[in-house]
This record gives structure tokens, C-alpha cells and sequence, in this order.
């Protein structure tokens, strides 16, 4: 088991450079980290933050000058407001891990629940309803369906709310905090909720058929027992696979739903410096995400090496 | 990074943007790839495919908003375009069928010409992932080793970070025009393809006519295109038809983000996230183009599970 | 699976004809809200919190370096906590003047001979929030950091300073080594007077970049959390009218239309949005519960700048021939009708400095296509098959670039677009985001016409900053002048720089004046739209709530309170 993990940790590690200095090359192509002080009264300044930021080096040395630098916690500073990246990430992370890890937890619980009473409950009159509504989730644009949540729900029926995360300037987790959060986190999710919940109704299905679930039946051992016991757990193995590939899916959704509901998150941070061309913020960005794409992968792949023996013994 | 011998699951869908699946490609171990059919069996496919009504009827409608869009010049009732500033917007009515927008335009005739442009981004991207996919995937999955590697390297990499990032980017580099839209959304979508060719490809060389053709001398191209990738025409046209879902989302997404078409192109998307205050008052500007993309998106849906449905009839229901 | 799909199928069905009979239908009318602005006879109660909408964040809080230029930092946070020489108020005529902050004795002094001098007594009781009182040092340290501090964003009037005497703490005696009429916006204006015993020895930069707990306004920074909100908090020492609310809070929200939909549910209670069509129309319908105000009378300007030296546009004719190609009254009334506004701005300024304006200048270009047929064709174009002019091989064609993101004006370029279509021009659309805009595009020159807007943030009219040949930017000045369109008119130079140097204000207006007429003759670029603020408020905000075209809708903060 060991092995296995440390194998995967070394590869991703690898897999992380590799993609990072892609990243970093094609950042550092498209934007210019002085195109902010063209702008400035002083026509020296654009001269001197070039040699100052070292942006005359070749690529492959301001890659690895921003590596090091990276390394150690810094991430440059903003061009836009001078502020460092590092605080800014800090900030902007604390506000989106509350959308997705909220967002996670509950998808997986309810595309879970959905997807396995479907399977249950094959062709019943709530299958059908589940059924329909995946399909307008998976064909919906996730942002059409904020705004007309945010319409239906925000404004008419008034049930939530859906300015950032909390009303005024408070900080508290509570009920106003739950209001704010509904949305957005809807918004977020409807894809994966109805594409998991389809997945893990075809994978119970799968596995309820099988022969060693029928053997169990013949055998005599109560429904119940079996669907909790033996179909769920091997059920499951397939979808943290596809629930860990979503996440990176989430990421980019997060763009979209911290716009429209004001939260100042990664994906806000990352339209904002992409509108000003903020380079050291869109490097930074680029690189935690795929950290965390990485490690979300990583941790999936250890948790199916747990459920399935299959694959640490490959 | 998972790889493809390692898991029997489905692989990433085509950019985020999760597939319906109604049955899972039974695991390699269990040996349960779809049987090289004879092409007599084109007449059992079809059966297969008509009796679902729900994908014939996606089908059928898909073909018409085809039609409809690209004959938009012969179809559509004024010109495209054509601004009516006194008029402003108006709700659907006898002589807009769906209403006017704030320029007074004709609402049906830009729907028509901007769904040109929509399906086909959706099409061409569709198209070209798929071309590129399965191409690397069956070169993968045939020479194996080194090749396959790196292939699958490739492709974790893409994995990597979220498309929409990449794309963003990529337009503000290279300028908002379809052709770029359609590059980088191709150049973003192959891997989910190449990693499902690549699985078909695997189970299906060890296949005793592929030794047989070897043994007879044929080139490897000759292989792969005459014997291993006609069997793997099912998960290759299922794909594409989710991929022309997945590229209409994704640029109408990139729209609402504003790093859409530049004006005066239009495309659904477009229209969709210039309508984004009409809430309470002319909602017939929010819905319209929004129908538009879910009927679609709906369709291709329907018709890629049915097309899933009557390639392999072993995945079950 | 097949009773699955069909159910499935249904259901789809169902959900999307639900959608399509809600597109169709009509629009909903909702009661008209009460259209006058507050009366300020009203009893405003003691205490409540208030929440503004804010559409957009400032980068920094550094009114004097370049990353504080932005004009929301300016509304929300400056003018009610940095003390200013004189106020922009209007008189009971409606114009926009100068007048003396409480932070003074009484009206400064002027004198002319032998060189300019101004002299500032300041008011006994005016302190700072730690009750340190304004002095005279504090006049001189602000001089000083505008013209030696680092990385200042103008310095514009403060280099005619020569010096600033604080003998006396009381009264600061400012002298000019040349003239400089527009004196009143120094010390004021968007920068206003610094705290020397704070800052003295201290980078200005870091100390205020991320707000600032000093202050000599009613209101002190209490907290900014970077990408959601901004809270000002009472001064308790300040020695004018305490405000009447207990907090405000200025929520961040960068979308016009969900800052909208936010203010239609009540989760902010004032909102100053951009005038977007969408926003228009809502308020149109009408909104119950919602005051509203509405002003033409701005510091804004919108016009289609050109640039006069390269082709097409280097050609009078063909530039007159634009001016009577496009109608402009027809373009304003679909944009901005529904803010009242339905005639086109016919001089290139704004109109808070109507005084030093013919307003009239460009009324002789309507749309006259034959006229400009006439035009054109005099100066040996000629349409092609295609319908576009062309002469001597090249066609009349060019492109225009604007801000990104700004559907107003996407919708403006639109117009323009089509118009243009049917008199013979072709224009492509290239807009850009605003730092690369106003940052090297313009400047360099990189564009044929240019939309957007200028906004003056005092009642100082600048035109020769806009006009004036000298200020041309060119790769030797490093493309520093402000002169984009880079007009180059001897007559209009001169009459400019009358009104930027003379003292005499009768001078000024007719200088000003004939500037405007020279601008319009030569078609050195075209005035659009006034740019109308829209000042929206919940009824349960009292006191008198109105919009100030120079120093924002948020000067007389103090003044507000919120119903129980």
C-alpha cells in the first residue's frame, strides 16, 4: 500500500513541474505584468520593474526564480493593488473551500441517496422525475440556472439570499450565513449532482445485478442487507473515480458562480486579474488549482486503493 | 494521476462537463468489449436505434434546428441585423414572433443566424476532438509502451487545470473569434475520447483477427483503420454527439464571462448572457436563447444515449 | 428503460414548455414607485445601519499614487474622511460652485499681484479624529508629497507652487511662482488634505493603500475586507454635524445587474448603478418602494473621439461627412430615453462647466446622408458595389475600439455600426479592457475612433488638456499628453490657453466658448451623451439623498439616516 502511495505522490509531483512551467510559459506569454504602469505619468517606471521583476531573463529563468520563490510563500504581489498574492489566495481560498466543500458533501450525499433510490425503485413515478430533472441539469448553462434561481428564488419568493456570504459586514456562521449559502452552492453543483446521481444509479444497478447479489438472495439474506452491505460499497468504487476527475470541473464552475453571487473567491480573484492582466495573480492561481486537482486525484485514487484490492496489488 | 489499465470506470467527460451514463463499459477483466460485428448487422443496429423513441425524436428534432438555422437566409423573416431603434424591445407578438430586443431587432431572425454559429462550434468541435482523440488513442492503445505512455502523460496533464481557465486565456491571446473557440476547445477535449479509444483498442488487439491480420503482413495504419477502429465506432459516435453538448455549453459559458464572440457575431450564447438583467420585464430576451441551448443540449443527449444504446446491447436495460 | 426515457421525455416536455409559455408572455407591470427625491424637511431618526451597493472596488486607498484614481474609492471613502479645502455644492440656481469647507475660518483671500497668493485660515475647532488639530503644516506636507513623493497620479497646479508658509499653524499662505486660475481644486479635489503628524517620515503609500484610520470627515474607515465590503463608522471627534447612522456598509458587487437584483430584494438599500439598459427598463416598470434620481447635470462626457492623424479621419471632409452620417439623436433617445435623456450632447464637454461652454456647437450634424453623399463625393470618393466608399483603392472603412464588458456600449457600437452600413462607411468593433485602452492604446495612438467617456472631477474646464496641441503624446514625450484625438489647431490652442492662464472670468467663458464652436467646424471628434447618474434608494432611507455630479452621491452621508 505504501509503495502505491508514493508512487502516485512522486508521479503527481512530477506531473505538477511539468504542467506548472507549461502554465507559467503561457501566462507569461499572453500578459505583461508592467502593462499597468504604462498608464503611470513616470515613463522610466516601465523600464525599471522590467529589470526589477527580472522579466528580460529567459523563460526558463524566470520560471525557476518564480519557483523558488514560490516555494518559500512568495507568490509575487498584484500589479492591480499591490497587495501580496499570498494574502490574497489565503483570503480568496478560505471563501471558495466553503463552496466546495459544502458543495462536495452534499452532491455526493444526494446524488448517493438519488442515484441508489432510483436503482431501488427502478420505473417508479419518482425515478422518472429524478431521471428527467439530470437530464435538464446536465443540459441547463449552469450560470442560466443561477440567474433564474437567483430570480425565482432570490428576488421573487425571497427565500435566500444572494449576495457573497454573509448580509452587511458580518462574519457569523448562521442562519443568514445557510441563506447565502443555498445558491450558490446549487448553482455549483447542479451539473455534478444530476451526472453523479445518474452514475451511481447505473453502477447500483450493475452491481444489484450481479451474480454474487443474486447468490446472496437466493441465499436468503434480507434486501436490506444486501443493497447496504455488499451493492453499495462496490457501487461506489466507480464514482469517487469520477467524482475525484469532476472536481476539476468545479474549479472552472467557480468562475461563473462567485460572479454572479458576488463572493470574493478563487474564481472571482481569477476573472478580476484576467479582466487587468494581473500576471503573478494568474500564475498563482494556475498552480494551486492544479495543486489541488492534483491532490484531489491523488486522494481518490488512494481511497480506491482501499475499496478495491484489485488495483494496489496492479 | 489515474490511468486507464488501472481503473473500470468511465474516464473524465469531455471538458467538466459530466455525461449521462446509463451503463457502465463492462471492466476489461471480465473481457466484455463489444464483439466485432459483420457489417450485415448495420440492419440490427438501426432496429436497436428506431425503438427508442426519445433519441429518434432528439434526432429528428436536432436535423430540423440544423435545417432551420443554416437556411436561416431563406427562413427567417427580415434581415439579419436589422436595426429598428423606434421600436425597441416588444414581446412576441403576431409580427415578431419572439419579440424584438433593445435595438428593435427581430428576435427569430437572430435566434436563426445566431444558432448557426452555436451548432456549429458544437459540430466542429465535436468533429475534431473526436478525430484528434481517437486517433492518438488508437495509436496509444495499439503500440503501447513508450507511445502509450506518453500519450497518457499527455493527457493527465490536460486534467490538470480547469478548461475554462485555459480558454479564457487562450482568447484574450489569440482573439474572440470562432475559429478559436473551436481550436481550443478541440485542443481541450481529445483526451476524454483517446483515453476510451485507447481502453477499446487494448481489449480488442489481442482479438485473434488482428493476429491474423498481422501474421498476413497488412501495416499497422491498415490495422487500425480497417480492422480495430470500425469496432470501435460506438463510444467514438456516442462521444461526439456529447461533445456538441459540451462545446454549446462551454461557449456559451465563455460568453456570459464576456470572453465570448466579438459583436457583431452572435451565437446563443451570446444572446443569452446579453440578457441578463431581463428578469421581470422583457423575459422573453433571458428565455429564448436559453430554450434554445437546452433543447439542444437536451436532443443531443437523448440521441447519444440512444446511438450507446444501439451500438452496445449488452449495456443493459 | 424504455418506460424510463418516455417518462424522462415527458418530463422534459413539460419543464421546457413551462419555460417557453414564461417567455411569451407579457411583461409583468409592477406598481410605479414615488419618482421625487426625499425632502430634506423630513425628521431623520438617530441610529440604524445602512448597506450601499457598490459596483466597483478600488484598487487602493491611496488617493495620490496611480492606483487611486478610481472614482468609487473617491465617493465611498474620501470625500467623508479626507478634509478639503472647499466643497463643490450647487446654489440655489442649480449650478455647481465652489464653497468653503467648515474646515476654514471663512472664503480664502486671493490675491494677483505681484504673484499669485492664497491664504487659507483654518477653523478653530477643526481637528483631526485623534484631536490634533489642521494645520497650516499639513497644507505644506501635502504640497510637498504631490510634487517630491513617489509615484503620484497628477501633479497638475502644485508645480506652480513655490511654497507654502506655516509660520502661523492657523493659517497656511500658499504662493504660486505662475498663475494657475484653477486654485480651488488644490488641496480639495480627489486628493485632499494629509495628516502631516501621522505621516510625516512615513511611506504614504503603505500607510494608506489598505484604508486609513485617520480622518477629519464624519466618518472614519472602520474595516475593509478586500472583495466583499467597506464600513465606515462615525468620527467621534469630528467638528462638524455628526452623522445620524451607526454604520454603513458598502457591499462589493461588480455586476450591474445582479447589484440590482441584490437591491430589488432589499440586500442593499442604495444603489448607483451604471445607467445599463436592463437597469433602465427596471426602473421604467417601475419599482415599488424605490426613489429615484436622475442627473443630467454631471461631470461626464461621452463621445466618439478620433484620432485626427491617421486615415480616414486625417481628412476634414471625410470627418464632416461622418458627422452627417449617423444620428446621433435617434442613437441617445433608445439608449438613454428611459433616463429622460433623448436629445444628443452637442458640445464636447461636460455639463457641470455649462458656463464655459457653447452647448450648442455641434447641433448642425444630423443625419443628412445626402449632405454627406455631397461631401464625399466633392472629395473624389465614390461608392462601390458593395455600397462602401472607396477612393483611389482604398475603402472607407475603419475600426473603432471601446471598453469590453460594457453592454451599453457594445449596443452603442452596434447602432453605429448599422448606420454607418447604410451611409457607405464599413466600422469593425475591437473593444478592449479599460487598462490597455486608456493605457497604450489611446495613448499611442494605436486606434482610428475611440468610445468612451472623460469624467471631470472638478468644475475645472480642461479642454486644453484634451485640445491643445502641445499636448500631443508622441514617442519622445513618452506619450505623455492627454491629447489622444492629437488635434493640432493653431486657433484652438490659442483660445484654450486663454482659459487654462487668465484670471478674468469673462474671458475664460468666452474663450471657452469659441473653443468649443473651433472644435465642432473642424469635426475633431464627436460629443455623444451626458452620461446621466442614477441615484436609486429604498423609501426607508431618509434625509435629503441626492446625487453631486463632482464629489458623488455619498458627500452628505452624514446627513442620512434609516427608518426604523
Amino acid at each position: 500500500m505504501l509503495t502505491f502511495v508514493i508512487r502516485r505522490v512522486l508521479y503527481s509531483l512530477l506531473v505538477l513541474l511539468v504542467a506548472s512551467f507549461l502554465l507559467f510559459w503561457f501566462t507569461r506569454q499572453t500578459f505583461d505584468p508592467t502593462s499597468r504602469l504604462r498608464a503611470s505619468r513616470d515613463k522610466t517606471v516601465v523600464q525599471r520593474e522590467r529589470e526589477r521583476l527580472g522579466l528580460n531573463d529567459n523563460i526558463v529563468v524566470q520560471y525557476g526564480n518564480w519557483l523558488k520563490d514560490a516555494v518559500k510563500g512568495d507568490l509575487g504581489t498584484s500589479s492591480r493593488t499591490n497587495e501580496e498574492v499570498t494574502s490574497m489566495m489565503r483570503r480568496a481560498m478560505g471563501n471558495t473551500l466553503q463552496l466546495i466543500i459544502w458543495g462536495a458533501l452534499i452532491s455526493a450525499a444526494l446524488a448517493i441517496g438519488i442515484g441508489v433510490f432510483s436503482a431501488i425503485r427502478q420505473y417508479s413515478i419518482p425515478d422518472y422525475l429524478f431521471t428527467g430533472l439530470s437530464y435538464i441539469g446536465i443540459s441547463m448553462p449552469p450560470f442560466w440556472f443561477g440567474l433564474l434561481a437567483i430570480e425565482v428564488f432570490g428576488v421573487q419568493l425571497g427565500w435566500f439570499k444572494f449576495v457573497g456570504l454573509h448580509s452587511g459586514d458580518g462574519s457569523s456562521y448562521d442562519v443568514d450565513y445557510l441563506k447565502h449559502l443555498v445558491l450558490p452552492v446549487a448553482t455549483l453543483c447542479v451539473q455534478i449532482v444530476a451526472s453523479w446521481s445518474r452514475f451511481e444509479r447505473a453502477s447500483m444497478l450493475d452491481v444489484m445485478s450481479a451474480d454474487y447479489v443474486r447468490t446472496a438472495r437466493a441465499k436468503g439474506v434480507p434486501r436490506r442487507t444486501v443493497i447496504f452491505k455488499h451493492a453499495l460499497r462496490n457501487a461506489l468504487i466507480p464514482l469517487v473515480t469520477v467524482m475525484a476527475l469532476d472536481t476539476a470541473a468545479l474549479f472552472g464552475g467557480l468562475i461563473i458562480t462567485e460572479r454572479i453571487f458576488s463572493i470574493s473567491g478563487m474564481g472571482r480573484m481569477f476573472f478580476d486579474a484576467l479582466l487587468t492582466g494581473d500576471v503573478y495573480v494568474v500564475e498563482a492561481w494556475m498552480i494551486v488549482v492544479a495543486l489541488f486537482i492534483i491532490m484531489f486525484n491523488l486522494f481518490a485514487d488512494v481511497i480506491y486503493g482501499i475499496l478495491d484490492p484489485r488495483i494496489r496489488l496492479s | 494521476m489515474r490511468t486507464e489499465d488501472e481503473v473500470s470506470g468511465l474516464p473524465a467527460a469531455p471538458l467538466g462537463v459530466p455525461s449521462i451514463p446509463d451503463g457502465l463499459p463492462p471492466a476489461p477483466e471480465l473481457g466484455g468489449a463489444p464483439e466485432p460485428e459483420p457489417r450485415s448487422q448495420w440492419q440490427l443496429f438501426r432496429r436497436r436505434f428506431f425503438r427508442h423513441r426519445a433519441a429518434v425524436i432528439g434526432g429528428g428534432v436536432l436535423l430540423f434546428l440544423y435545417l432551420v438555422c443554416f437556411g436561416a437566409k431563406f427562413i427567417a423573416p427580415y434581415d439579419k441585423n436589422h436595426l429598428n431603434l423606434l421600436l425597441g424591445p416588444t414581446s412576441p407578438s403576431k409580427e415578431h414572433w419572439m419579440g424584438t430586443d433593445e435595438l428593435g431587432r427581430d428576435q427569430l431572425t437572430e435566434i436563426l443566424y445566431a444558432g448557426q454559429i452555436s451548432l456549429k462550434i458544437g459540430m466542429a468541435v465535436a468533429l475534431m476532438s473526436t478525430a484528434i482523440g481517437a486517433t492518438l488513442g488508437a495509436v496509444a492503445g495499439y503500440f503501447g509502451r513508450w507511445v502509450d505512455q506518453v500519450l497518457m502523460r499527455m493527457t493527465d496533464l490536460f486534467l490538470v487545470v480547469p478548461g475554462i481557465a485555459i480558454l479564457a486565456i487562450a482568447l484574450k491571446r489569440f482573439g474572440q473569434t470562432d475559429t478559436i473557440i473551436i481550436l481550443v476547445l478541440a485542443a481541450l477535449g481529445w483526451t476524454y475520447v483517446a483515453r476510451v479509444v485507447r481502453g477499446q483498442v487494448l481489449s480488442i488487439k489481442e482479438k485473434e483477427f488482428v493476429e491474423a491480420a498481422r501474421a498476413a503482413g497488412a501495416s499497422s495504419t491498415r490495422i487500425i483503420t480497417r480492422h480495430i477502429l470500425p469496432n470501435c465506432i460506438g463510444p467514438i459516435v456516442v462521444n461526439t454527439t456529447l461533445g456538441i453538448a459540451a462545446a454549446i455549453v462551454t461557449e456559451s459559458t465563455l460568453s456570459f464571462l464576456g470572453f465570448g464572440l466579438q459583436k457583431p457575431a452572435t451565437s446563443w450564447g451570446n444572446m443569452l448572457a446579453d440578457s441578463e438583467g431581463y428578469y421581470s420585464h422583457n423575459t422573453h430576451l433571458l428565455y429564448f436563447p436559453g430554450l434554445m441551448i437546452l433543447i439542444t443540449v437536451l436532443c443531443v443527449n437523448f440521441l447519444g444515449d440512444g446511438l450507446r444504446d444501439a451500438f452496445d446491447p449488452q449495456s443493459h436495460h | 428503460m424504455r418506460k424510463q426515457r418516455r417518462g424522462a421525455q415527458l418530463f422534459c416536455l413539460l419543464f421546457t414548455s413551462v419555460l417557453l409559455v414564461a417567455a411569451c408572455s407579457s411583461d409583468k407591470k409592477s406598481p410605479t414607485g414615488a419618482g421625487a427625491s426625499s425632502s430634506s424637511s423630513e425628521v431623520v431618526p438617530q441610529g440604524g445601519t445602512l448597506v450601499i451597493g457598490a459596483e466597483q472596488e478600488p484598487d487602493c486607498a491611496d488617493w495620490f499614487g496611480t492606483c487611486g484614481g478610481s472614482s468609487w474609492g473617491f465617493w465611498m471613502m474620501n470625500v467623508n474622511t479626507m478634509p478639503r479645502a472647499f466643497d463643490v455644492v450647487k446654489d440655489s440656481s442649480g449650478t455647481y460652485v465652489f464653497k468653503a469647507n467648515i474646515m476654514l475660518k471663512s472664503e480664502p483671500k486671493l490675491e494677483t499681484t505681484p504673484k499669485q497668493k492664497v491664504t487659507y485660515e483654518i477653523a478653530d475647532n477643526a481637528v483631526w479624529n485623534d484631536n490634533t488639530p489642521i494645520t497650516s503644516t499639513d497644507f505644506k506636507y501635502t504640497w510637498d508629497q504631490v510634487v517630491n513623493g513617489k509615484d503620484i497620479y497628477d501633479k497638475t497646479g502644485y508645480t506652480n507652487i513655490e511654497s507654502v508658509d506655516d509660520s502661523n499653524p492657523k493659517v497656511a499662505v500658499v504662493t504660486f511662482s505662475s498663475t494657475y486660475p484653477d486654485w480651488k481644486q488644490l488641496f480639495a479635489g480627489g486628493y485632499g488634505i494629509l495628516p502631516s503628524h501621522i505621516l510625516q517620515g512615513k511611506d504614504r503609500d503603505t500607510e494608506m493603500k489598505d484604508g486609513y484610520k485617520f480622518s477629519a470627515g464624519p466618518f472614519v474607515i472602520d474595516s475593509w475586507v478586500k472583495g466583499d465590503s467597506i464600513t465606515l463608522v462615525p468620527n467621534p471627534n469630528f467638528f462638524g454635524p455628526k452623522p445620524h447612522l451607526d454604520k454603513v456598509v458598502f457591499k462589493i458587487q461588480a455586476d450591474t445587474s445582479a447589484e440590482f437584483q441584490a437591491f430589488k430584494a432589499g440586500e442593499v438599500s442604495v444603489v448607483y448603478p451604471q445607467p445599463q439598459l436592463d437597469a433602465v427598463d427596471a426602473i421604467n416598470a417601475g419599482l415599488p418602494g424605490v426613489e429615484k434620481e436622475i442627473s443630467v447635470d454631471t461631470g461626464n462626457f461621452e463621445s466618439l473621439w478620433i484620432n485626427n492623424s491617421k486615415a480616414p479621419f486625417d481628412d476634414k471632409i471625410v470627418r464632416q461627412a461622418f458627422g452627417f452620417s449617423i444620428d446621433r439623436d435617434a442613437m441617445v433617445k433608445r439608449l438613454f430615453g428611459g433616463l429622460g435623456v433623448d436629445k444628443a450632447l452637442n458640445v464636447v464637454n461636460a455639463k457641470i462647466v455649462k458656463a464655459y461652454s457653447d452647448e450648442n456647437a455641434f447641433s448642425s450634424y444630423k443625419l443628412d446622408l445626402t449632405k454627406a453623399d455631397q461631401l464625399l463625393t466633392g472629395d473624389g470618393w465614390a461608392k462601390g458595389a458593395d455600397g462602401i466608399y472607396a477612393k483611389g483603392g482604398q475603402r472607407l472603412a475603419f475600426t473603432i475600439k471601446s471598453t469590453a464588458g460594457n453592454k451599453r456600449r457594445e449596443l452603442t457600437e452596434q447602432i453605429l455600426q448599422e448606420q454607418l452600413k447604410t451611409a457607405g462607411f464599413e466600422m469593425t468593433i475591437e473593444n478592449a479592457k479599460a487598462g490597455d485602452l486608456f493605457g497604450s492604446i489611446l495613448p499611442q495612438g494605436d486606434f482610428q475612433m475611440g468610445l468612451y467617456a472623460q469624467v471631470l472631477t472638478s468644475l475645472v474646464p480642461g479642454n486644453c488638456t484634451l485640445f491643445c496641441s502641445t499636448n500631443i503624446p508622441t514617442a519622445d514625450n513618452g506619450f505623455s499628453g492627454n491629447n489622444w484625438t492629437r488635434s493640432n489647431v493653431a486657433d484652438l490652442d490659442t483660445q484654450l490657453k486663454i482659459v487654462d492662464s487668465s484670471l478674468d472670468e469673462n474671458a475664460r467663458m468666452a474663450a471657452g466658448k469659441a473653443a468649443d464652436k473651433i472644435v465642432a467646424d473642424n469635426a475633431l471628434t464627436f460629443p455623444l451623451d451626458p452620461l446621466p447618474n442614477t441615484l436609486l434608494w429604498s423609501s426607508k432611507v431618509l434625509g435629503p439623498v441626492q446625487d453631486n455630479g463632482v464629489l458623488g452621491p455619498f458627500f452628505n452621508l452624514a446627513e442620512w439616516g434609516v427608518a426604523a
